[in-house]
């Protein structure tokens, strides 16, 4: 037995493997960026001094969080592929650059390009724009800035012409400027001389060793540090110890009562089999099975929850309980706003459940020693509370695997819908503001407890059924 | 070594009356006959199995039901029947002509028209019946005719239009998506199941030239063609798929060449020795893996990256988490009967383990896979109605019953928005659900009789 939860364990690892893989493909690929989220005004719009300013603070928050380091331990990519892109700062022009590398297939001389065009915006961000030449400052800016998402050949060339007239008929701008800008325009006529559009078809591959995102992330999440959620920039292991609470107590709650009403209903429904009343019961038990529990708790907000109709719960949401409330007052409080939510929690599995003991009851009374059992002259009550009950939880055992993970991850549409500060609701919210630590945790938590929760099944199984025995050999 | 010209097609494909001498059961006992008949016992699968139908019908119908465009009518002395002619424009092949471009379909003094029974399309704003209008309350319409029988929404649009193309959503999200689904479910089910630990053997050349030709293969077709792909898919659907055919062609390709080379490299001794491939144990723990995975999650944070929502993107991703439920029975099933005793006999007239498989093993396995396609397909449309209804994946602009829901969520006091279009999911989900049981009883062997 050890032997097999060893072996069980020791699979969990590809499997999370994966699922952290997974995520983090998806993290990287997500539009948007998360430094963004993390300090609203750090990329300033200003192109001046400001604008200079602002971006070093921007790359050096870049650094804290491990941005500036490439993604993963290698890339199997194309010779094309600008291998040292990760150190450009700024997502947008990390993607011209990516198309202009690979449309002329040296990174070495669009790099250069990239350089060229940050000394000139540089330049024009410390002249101060005074005087005359104010207004050719500006189209110079404007066009550096323009330069940075360009990466088709005609428009490049549009706006370094543009740059090169106004250089040349303003006289100090002209002084200033001009090795700048001939550096520039060497440096793109360097990228159409040398391109060699054929690398993108030579595949390559970078090897970046330990220090990358991945890397940094996943060992830092094994030592139990979960990172900075972006949105309020609280630890996440304190996010979700904060909504944890709500969804594990809800759902433990809406497991123990399901379980509690569906096995004697279950019973109920397989020793009365055939009698108007059990299938009326039975046929309910499915509707109700198939009743979506997102419209149920639509229905159940608008029709109790004041708007025209009855008033009779609060609105949705957890209560507002003042810190300082006696705990007999808090929970007096928060009872009667989670008494919806545990309904719609509840009637769903509630009926599951009593569908399978249902089924594993019927299995079990068919069976010869049940018939044994009545013959000898037990009572009826005696037969199926004591002699059938026990083989006929089998089933419902193994359901406790799959209702497990559940506890954790939450419904996130339940929770959306009352308003439950839970980890769905989290998750949900995080997955729209692109925070990404938090989804990485909520992930691999959920991922982690389901396995788990399969495994504990099994066992679950074997304790109870010594005829199953995983010690053996492999099934 | 050839093949036994004895014909070993399994009994209940094509039941030859007579086998070296037996008398084989008539052809009316067949097992798909037998299923058959159970199934018509059950009078709640078979209303299943109506109402299902009915609403193929629905969504086939959806634009006819339901359509601002008359269905046929005269216009400045021409007849024109705009409701078809739409799909011929949506296709690019036909144009609207000069007068009826960018027309006001409800306001068109016509000389006579064949309208359609709802005179509303789901996106039409009824300016005169905003802010939700209850089906009983007083309309501001000009005749019956025009009557929002399901009432409004926020912004005036019709309900009873919306629930009607939903319909159309909803299956083709679950058809399609379960299709998808289907296809990997056979595939990975049947390969775990018929070939197990020990069955599939190849030879050492082909394994290394497969594995060593899907590198490049994978480079060529999407890594070096990633830009192509990008703006294709920026583009439209179409070319997206067109330059989706050119990589999947470009990575069988090389799966060709690499076979061919393997041809040639088995002559070399060392090279032909085959090794033992162990791919249930490589699916199964694949299929540990999807299932261990919030399948939810996984699709609302792929959804969220897409930067346009798209329904196909939706069907895509509910296919690709939905597989797991039919390999595991393709899987389950294929175990037992790659154990039994024609099997044996077709391996021992010397076909090969791809024959035995695709003519003789699977289509003994695709009982369940029906069953299990029925319950996927109630999965999937409530998948899709949840991620509507979350306002994830699904573009704000196409209508569902999902979406209707959400906006009960934004007016508590149209019932209306909550009551249809929740039943609507409701009465689906059931419908396929109630399929799905019916054929469990009806292919349970322990029922027959």
């Amino acid at each position: 037995m050890l032997r097999y939860i060893f072996k069980r364990v020791l699979i969990f690892v590809p499997t999370l493997l994966v699922i952290s893989l997974l995520t983090f493909a998806i993290s990287v690929n997500a539009p948007g960026d998360p430094l963004e989220l993390l300090n609203k005004n750090s990329l300033g719009e200003g192109r001046s001094e400001d604008k200079l300013a602002s971006e070093k603070t921007y790359r050096e928050a870049r650094h804290t969080y491990g941005f500036d380091l490439p993604l993963f331990y290698f890339t199997i990519s194309s010779a094309a592929y600008p291998d040292t892109l990760y150190k450009v700062a700024d997502e947008s022009q990390r993607k011209t650059l990516e198309r202009l590398s690979w449309k002329y297939g040296d990174w070495n001389y669009v790099s250069n390009w990239y350089l060229q065009l940050r000394t000139l915006e540089v330049l024009t961000a410390r002249i101060p724009p005074v005087g005359a030449n104010a207004v050719s400052l500006n189209t110079v800016r404007n066009d550096v800035y323009q330069l940075y998402d360009q990466f088709e050949e005609r428009k490049i060339c549009f706006f370094l012409k543009e740059i090169s007239t106004v250089v040349s008929d303003s006289g100090s701008l002209h002084t200033l400027l001009l090795p700048a800008y001939q550096n520039l325009q060497q440096s793109f006529e360097d990228i159409q001389v040398h391109a060699t559009p054929y690398r993108k078809y030579v595949p390559a591959i970078s090897w970046y060793g330990t220090a990358n995102q991945y890397h940094r992330w996943l060992s830092r999440f094994l030592q139990g540090d979960f990172g900075i959620s972006y949105q309020d920039q609280r630890p996440v292991s304190s996010v979700i110890g904060d909504a944890l609470p709500w969804t594990a107590g809800i759902s433990l709650l809406s497991v123990i009562l399901a379980y509690l009403i569906a096995i004697p209903i279950g019973i109920h429904a397989a020793v009365n089999k055939g009698r108007l009343s059990e299938r009326i019961g039975t046929s309910s038990l499915f509707v109700l099975y198939s009743l979506p529990n997102f419209w149920i708790a639509t229905m159940l907000v608008i029709f109790l929850c004041g708007g025209d109709w009855l008033h009779v719960f609060p609105g949705p949401g957890a209560a507002p309980v003042p810190d300082d409330a006696s705990l007999l007052v808090k929970i007096g409080t928060t009872s009667y706003r989670l008494i919806l939510p545990l309904i719609c929690w509840t009637y769903g599995s509630l009926a599951f459940i009593s569908r399978q003991m249902r089924g594993g009851m019927l299995n079990v009374i068919s069976q010869d020693y049940i018939r044994t059992a009545r013959a000898k002259g037990l009572d009826e009550h005696t037969v199926i509370w004591k002699h059938a009950l026990r083989n006929s939880l089998l089933p419902v055992i193994t359901l406790f695997g799959e209702i497990f993970p559940l506890a954790v991850s939450g419904s996130v549409v339940l929770e959306h819908i009352f308003n439950i500060p839970g980890m769905g609701q989290l998750s949900y919210e995080a997955l729209f503001s692109k925070n990404y630590p938090v989804i990485f945790a909520v992930l691999l938590i959920t991922a982690f407890l389901t396995l788990l929760g399969n495994l504990v099944a099994d066992i679950g199984y074997a304790l109870v059924d010594p005829r199953i025995s995983y010690s053996g050999k492999k099934k | 070594m050839k093949a036994n010209p004895v014909d070993m097609t399994p009994w209940n494909s094509a039941p030859p009356e007579k086998l070296q001498g037996v008398v084989l059961p008539a052809r009316r006992f067949t097992y798909w006959k037998l299923v058959i008949r159970q199934f018509r016992k059950n009078r709640l699968a078979i209303w299943s199995l109506r109402f299902v139908i009915f609403l193929f019908v629905i969504a086939f119908l959806a634009d006819v039901l339901a359509n601002e465009k008359p269905l046929l009518c005269q216009y400045q002395g021409k007849v024109y029947a705009p409701v078809f002619r739409n799909y011929g424009v949506q296709l690019g092949l036909l144009r609207w002509p000069a007068p009826l471009v960018n027309a006001e379909w409800g306001t068109l003094a016509y000389d006579w028209a064949v309208h359609a029974p709802i005179p509303y399309q789901p996106q039409n704003l009824d300016k005169a019946n905003e802010h939700g209008v209850s089906p009983f309350a007083h309309q501001h319409v000009r005749s019956m005719r025009w009557r929002h029988w399901m009432g409004t929404d926020e912004l005036g649009r019709d309900v009873l239009a919306g629930m009607l193309h939903g319909t159309r959503v909803a299956l083709m999200v679950g058809i399609a998506s379960m299709g998808l689904a289907l296809i990997i479910g056979l595939l990975l089910g049947a390969l775990a199941g018929f070939f197990g630990d020990e069955g599939l053997r190849i030879s050492r050349a082909r394994l290394l030239l497969n594995v060593l030709s899907s590198f490049p293969a994978l480079f060529y077709a999407f890594g070096s063609r990633g830009y192509a792909l990008q703006d294709a898919l920026a583009d439209s659907v179409t070319s997206f798929l067109y330059q989706l055919f050119i990589s999947l062609g470009i990575f069988i390709g090389f799966g060709v060449i690499g076979n061919s080379l393997a041809v040639l490299f088995k002559r070399i001794p060392i090279l032909n020795k085959k090794v033992r491939v162990p791919i249930d144990l490589l699916i199964s723990r694949l299929i540990e893996i999807m299932v261990s995975i919030p399948i939810l999650f996984l699709i609302i944070s792929v959804s969220a990256i897409v930067t346009k929502p798209s329904l196909l993107i939706v069907m895509v991703l509910i296919g690709l988490t939905g597989w797991t439920g039919i390999a595991r029975l393709v899987r389950a099933e294929l175990l037992r009967i790659r154990h039994l005793e024609y099997i044996e006999a077709a391996r021992s007239l010397g076909f090969r383990e791809l024959r035995i498989l695709l003519r003789h093993a699977l289509p003994n396995a695709l009982t369940p896979v029906l069953i299990a396609f029925a319950f996927g397909v109630a999965g999937a449309i409530l998948t899709e109605s949840l991620l509507s209804f979350l306002g994830i994946g699904v573009p704000a602009e196409t209508i569902t019953w999902g979406s209707m829901l959400s906006m009960a969520r934004e007016t508590p006091s149209a019932w209306w928005l909550a009551l249809f279009p929740g039943f609507a999911i409701f009465l689906t989900v059931t419908t396929y659900n109630l399929l799905g049981e019916g054929l469990t009883d009806a292919m349970d062997p322990r029922k027959k009789n």
